[in-house]
């Protein structure tokens, strides 16, 4: 924290340093430092931050022997809409258990207050459950992942009928950054992302009953077009080692009516052209891939589909990047089907959400 | 190759051009039409799509005083379409005669990345970087209000000051720690 502080002290006090300057060097120059101080005055603190330019190639992990068959079929068989949190006070992973009682007591009092939480609103009472996802960490200092789950029985069922999870959660933290942990105060803990699945009234509960529990906000968390570009690439870089059936990309054209274009490639035509940029004199050196190879590969395509069609599309957005280990969507929807590369995407992800969040 | 020379024909009399160059063809309009409302000097507005212009018109085509790139941030097409029209500008335009413009700059979804090429453009080429407010009528006379700033000094109607004289105090200057990232 104290890190971004003085970031952000340092965007903020740009008057002290204009003035520092202006003994020292003659007017001209100090005129012109000024001018660079107060254009850093109207950059506000998150749009100076960026994604790292270069990141390691994925690796594929096998996390199979550490989760719970079930729970990774759920991990990779849904589609998560991500959010970004802030640090959690006084998170503890070993009181578990209370946390599920007080949420699951929590809901049953939002229900009896009367706000709405199911539609078709029969008595559901939600027992929540709270487990801890272990495998899921890259570094040292990270927070181990925790999934939330509500069960409820379904409705016009018996009494003894079994439960079934209707709405699932959970928190993790994957290559934070070791001086952003290491910067935080003592009682918090850094998970910065968030996916959720389920009703929506439901995930608003949860997220009430954190935030007022451990002091937290939560926020959405849209993938720009930087982002979609890092996961195409990331996944084209995995086709030696997965099976990537094919390589989707969906983009919107600002036209009236709105044109929407999706654009399959075939794994071996996209790794083809993968290792064409790699190969480039420009490559940093192995394992590593830079930002100016994912924008050389994306332009490529681009210019591939202009050729035959005479449509440029840098005059729309990226919006959607699917292929056969998952599916990002601009909207911030997220499925992840490989469990192999389930943890490389989650670091991508999570410095999205540290990005993003508002410090 | 076809140049657009800032000094090879001769001013004319209480009047100025500009030209405003927009991939979109959208703003540019709008800022034409506040730019032409104005009274006290003559301004001739023109209007294209991108460099270089054609050349059928060369012959009657006036002295450009300014010319303004417009670029609006949500389209990376915008952006490289103004790259490659820089290349069709003679060197003598930018001693203060060329100002880009941006639009959109506020959008959430506009990549952080795309902002910073832009101020680098701007700064490489020492000229002013203008954010402009395109949706709504008081936006439109802001940024046309600002372009006419410009425009009297680049055509010679203040006394006192050249263009290469204000575009020194006005140029966009990018903070030294643009480059630096976030994480390691």
């Amino acid at each position: 924290m104290e890190q971004k502080e003085n970031r952000q002290s340092g965007e903020r006090t740009p008057c002290s340093v204009a003035l520092v300057q202006r003994r020292s060097k003659s007017y001209r120059q100090s005129y012109r430092s000024c001018l660079g101080a107060t254009s850093r005055l109207f950059t506000p603190g998150h749009a100076t931050r960026r994604l790292n330019s270069s990141r390691r190639a994925p690796r594929p992990r096998d996390i199979k022997e550490q989760l719970d068959p079930g729970v990774l079929s759920l991990l990779t068989r849904t589609e998560w809409q991500l959010s970004y949190v802030t640090p959690l006070f006084q998170f503890r992973h070993t009181r578990l258990k209370s946390y599920a009682r007080q949420l699951s007591a929590f809901m049953a009092a939002e229900r009896q207050q009367g706000v709405a939480v199911e539609v078709q609103g029969e008595e559901h009472t939600y027992r929540g459950r709270f487990s801890l996802l272990p495998g899921l960490v890259e570094g040292e200092g990270e927070a181990e992942a925790v999934l939330i789950q509500l069960w409820s029985r379904p409705a016009f069922s018996r009494a003894d009928a079994a439960e079934k999870p209707v709405w699932s959660g959970w928190f993790s933290c994957v290559r934070g950054g070791d001086d952003y942990l290491r910067s935080l105060p003592p009682d918090f803990v850094g998970l910065p992302l968030f996916c959720s699945s389920g009703a929506e009234s439901l995930t608003a509960t949860v997220k009430a009953w954190f935030s007022r529990h451990f002091d937290c906000s939560f926020g959405a968390l849209p993938l720009d077009q930087d982002t979609l570009q890092w996961v195409a690439a990331l996944w084209a870089n995995c086709h030696l080692e997965a099976d990537l059936r094919h390589l989707t990309l969906l983009w919107e054209i600002p036209v009236s009516p709105p044109l929407k274009v999706s654009y399959a490639v075939e794994p071996l035509d996209a790794w083809t052209l993968w290792s064409g940029v790699r190969r480039a004199p420009s490559a940093v050196e192995e394992g590593v891939i830079g930002v100016g190879e994912v924008e050389e590969f994306v332009q490529e395509l681009k210019r591939h589909f202009h050729r035959h069609f005479r449509l440029q599309l840098s005059a729309g957005n990226l919006t959607q990047v699917s292929s056969g280990l998952g599916a990002a969507k601009s909207s911030g929807r997220v499925k992840i089907s490989s469990s192999r590369y389930l943890v490389s995407t989650l670091s991508l992800l999570t410095e999205c959400a540290l990005l993003k969040m508002p410090i | 190759m076809a140049l657009l020379k800032p000094f090879s024909k001769l001013p004319s009399l209480h009047a100025s051009s500009i030209l405003l160059v927009e991939n979109e063809e959208l703003f540019q309009q709008s800022l034409a039409n506040a730019l032409v409302a104005e009274a006290g000097v003559t301004v001739n507005v023109r209007l294209a799509k991108n460099l270089p212009l054609p050349l059928e018109n060369e012959d009657k085509r006036p002295r450009i005083d300014l010319v303004v790139f417009v670029m609006n941030l949500t389209s990376e097409l915008s952006f490289q379409s103004t790259e490659a029209s820089l290349k069709y500008l003679d060197p003598g335009f930018f001693l203060g005669k060329v100002c880009f413009m941006v639009t959109n700059a506020r959008n959430a979804t506009v990549p952080s990345g795309r902002l910073d090429s832009v101020r680098k453009l701007a700064a490489s080429l020492q000229c002013p970087l203008l954010f402009a407010e395109d949706q709504s009528p008081d936006g439109v006379a802001n940024a046309a209000e600002r372009l006419l700033t410009i425009l009297k000094v680049s055509a010679g109607f203040v006394p006192t000051i050249t263009a290469l004289y204000l575009s020194n105090l006005t140029r966009c200057t990018v903070p030294p720690d643009i480059d630096q990232l976030s994480f390691e």
